[in-house]
């Protein structure tokens, strides 16, 4: 294993400390809690979110004004406790309400829901919205139904937006929902990665070989196949999107996310591909962001996200934002 | 004679219930071996001690903050799912208790049915998947036939008792369907499942601490 780390038991903490020290005139860090939140609360409906480590820039690099008020971090690849949520609760709650924004994983839906029963009782208004945006498989090793990947940055976004606005905290969360409603995702992987506290890849894709839907922490996909191009890929992604639901004739925004470990070459080629086969397919790309927005460690691979947009969903989208990893002027 | 169940009195609760759990430690442990990680009876462990260790606190809470804080320090001691589920379990009891000065039979009720419920719901788990739920279930079913039948505070004690004894019993026969039991070729079948073994524990000591308090 080579890692620019300290200590595998200290990279989550590490990690977000070196990440307020980059932007610390507008992020804090909790200790302790592994918790990135705003500098500045303003008076409005918060939107937190949160997860395991090992998909950054997820969460906390979209902390900041127009998306995130706070993100909470569990180990890698694992859920934070209860405890942590509660402690970003009180935080940034101003008493307008706190939106959690929750991928579909069994152990995060269990602890933002322990932690939402815990901040009720204490009197805070909160709403959820859980995000099942992978088509690649009904269930999986760690999600009842649908899993949630990198269509995610995309609720982050369009509910940060509404906050912003100061919608009330059911206001905020219909559109989250809708949104969420509204997205689809599909993956594949070219490499494993290496979890830090392990040392070794959890599993193993032959020299020629690639596997699709594969889960952001190596759960199994659909298939595996043999090397495909970049046209190839495209396709084979986009298919199985574009059956899931219909996008056709409509105006969509496009995600093409690297997994960490995958050139931003690579993305740009796939990017222009999923291009051109939207453009077949008169669907209509209002905008696009290629880059590696969740990620899985070091794997080599790829996600397409596409969400279906209307008048409102544009807007929001559009909005000005100011994160570390999402920046809209 | 009727029970009443304060604050103090579920402090006195848990540290009999940790005495219990404490005496098990061989059992539980072996239990958990046999299909799991053989980290069950360290985790409860550390939970209850950190409950005794603030059974002053807590006594001097109303039953419901009482049961908050409890949900807090299991959730964060105990960790892992077992953290969370007895956490949801007594944040749901709080729910259940708020307004109430103490726990008569009614309450108590409430209070058993709450976690029960909060359990099968955090956990997405029903009866029969060989879990905790497989004690407690019974034994809520069973206090509710008592209620309905109307019979003495003392006959209730301990038919709910009995039933959370029997139902942990019961998972011997069960095929795993969550957890890392469920990854052997047998899905544990032959072997109690020690988080069934020690929810039993507790509602045996819970009701013997009621009975106690029909005598007294």
């Amino acid at each position: 294993m080579k890692k620019i780390i300290n200590a595998p038991e200290d990279v989550v903490k590490e990690c977000l400390e070196g990440m307020q020290m980059a932007y610390s005139d507008t992020l804090d860090y909790i200790p302790e809690m592994e918790v990135i939140v705003r500098k500045e609360i303003r008076d409005k409906v918060a939107v937190i979110s949160g997860g395991g480590a090992g998909h950054e820039p997820l969460h906390a690099g979209f902390v900041g004004r127009g998306m995130l008020d706070a993100a909470i971090s569990g180990n890698v690849f694992s859920s934070p406790s209860p405890d942590r949520i509660v402690a970003a609760i009180d935080r940034v709650n101003t008493g307008k309400g706190v939106l959690m924004v929750i991928k579909n994983y069994s152990g995060d839906i269990m602890n933002f829901g322990l932690a939402t029963d815990m901040a009720e009782l204490d009197g805070v208004q909160i709403d959820k919205v859980i995000v099942k945006d992978d088509v690649a498989v009904p269930d999986s090793t760690y999600s009842t139904g649908r899993r949630g990947i990198a269509g995610t940055v995309f609720v982050h976004k369009i509910a940060g937006a509404k906050a912003e606005t100061g919608a009330s905290l059911s206001e905020v969360a219909a559109i989250a929902r809708e949104a969420a409603d509204n997205i689809r995702s599909m993956g594949m992987a070219m490499t494993p990665c290496i979890l830090p506290a392990v040392g070794k890849p959890g599993f193993v894709l032959a020299e020629d070989e690639i596997e699709i839907g594969m889960g952001i922490h190596g759960e199994p996909g659909v298939e595996k196949t043999k090397v495909k191009t970049a046209k190839e890929v495209a396709e084979c992604l986009l298919d199985k999107i574009l059956s899931d639901y219909d996008f056709e004739n409509s105006e969509v925004a496009v995600l093409v996310n690297g997994l960490g470990g995958t050139p931003l070459m690579e993305l740009y080629i796939l990017n222009r591909e999923v291009q051109k086969i939207l453009k077949e397919r008169n669907i209509s790309v209002h905008r696009t962001l290629v880059g590696n927005y969740t990620t899985s460690l070091d794997m080599t691979g790829c996600s397409i996200t596409l969400l279906k947009l209307n008048d409102e969903l544009k807007t929001l989208l559009d909005a000005e934002c100011d994160t570390p990893a999402l920046k809209f002027y | 004679m009727a029970f009443v169940i304060t604050s103090e009195d579920y402090t006195k609760y848990l540290a009999a219930a940790e005495k219990k759990l404490v005496d098990n430690k061989d059992y539980v442990t072996e239990l958990d071996l046999a299909t799991g990680d053989g980290d069950h009876w360290s985790n409860m462990n550390m939970g209850f001690k950190k409950l005794i260790e603030n059974s002053d606190k807590l006594a001097e809470l109303n039953i419901s903050d009482e049961f908050k804080e409890i949900g807090k320090i299991m959730m964060s001691v105990i960790g892992g799912s077992s953290g969370v589920l007895y956490g949801s379990a007594y944040i749901g009891a709080a729910k259940a208790s708020k307004g109430m000065e103490e726990l008569d039979r009614d309450g108590l009720y409430a209070v058993l049915k709450a976690m029960l419920e909060a359990i099968m719901d955090r956990g997405q788990a029903k009866p029969g998947f060989k879990t905790m739920i497989d004690s407690l279930y019974p034994a809520v079913v069973e206090y509710g036939k008592c209620l309905d039948e109307n019979v003495s505070d003392e006959k209730l004690c301990e038919r709910v008792k009995t039933a959370a004894i029997d139902g942990a019993n019961s998972t011997a026969d069960m095929e795993a369907v969550k957890g890392r039991a469920t990854y052997q070729a047998d899905k544990g079948v032959g072997h109690l499942d020690p988080g069934a073994v020690t929810m039993s524990y507790q509602i045996s000591v819970l009701m013997d601490t009621a009975k106690e308090k029909i005598l007294a």
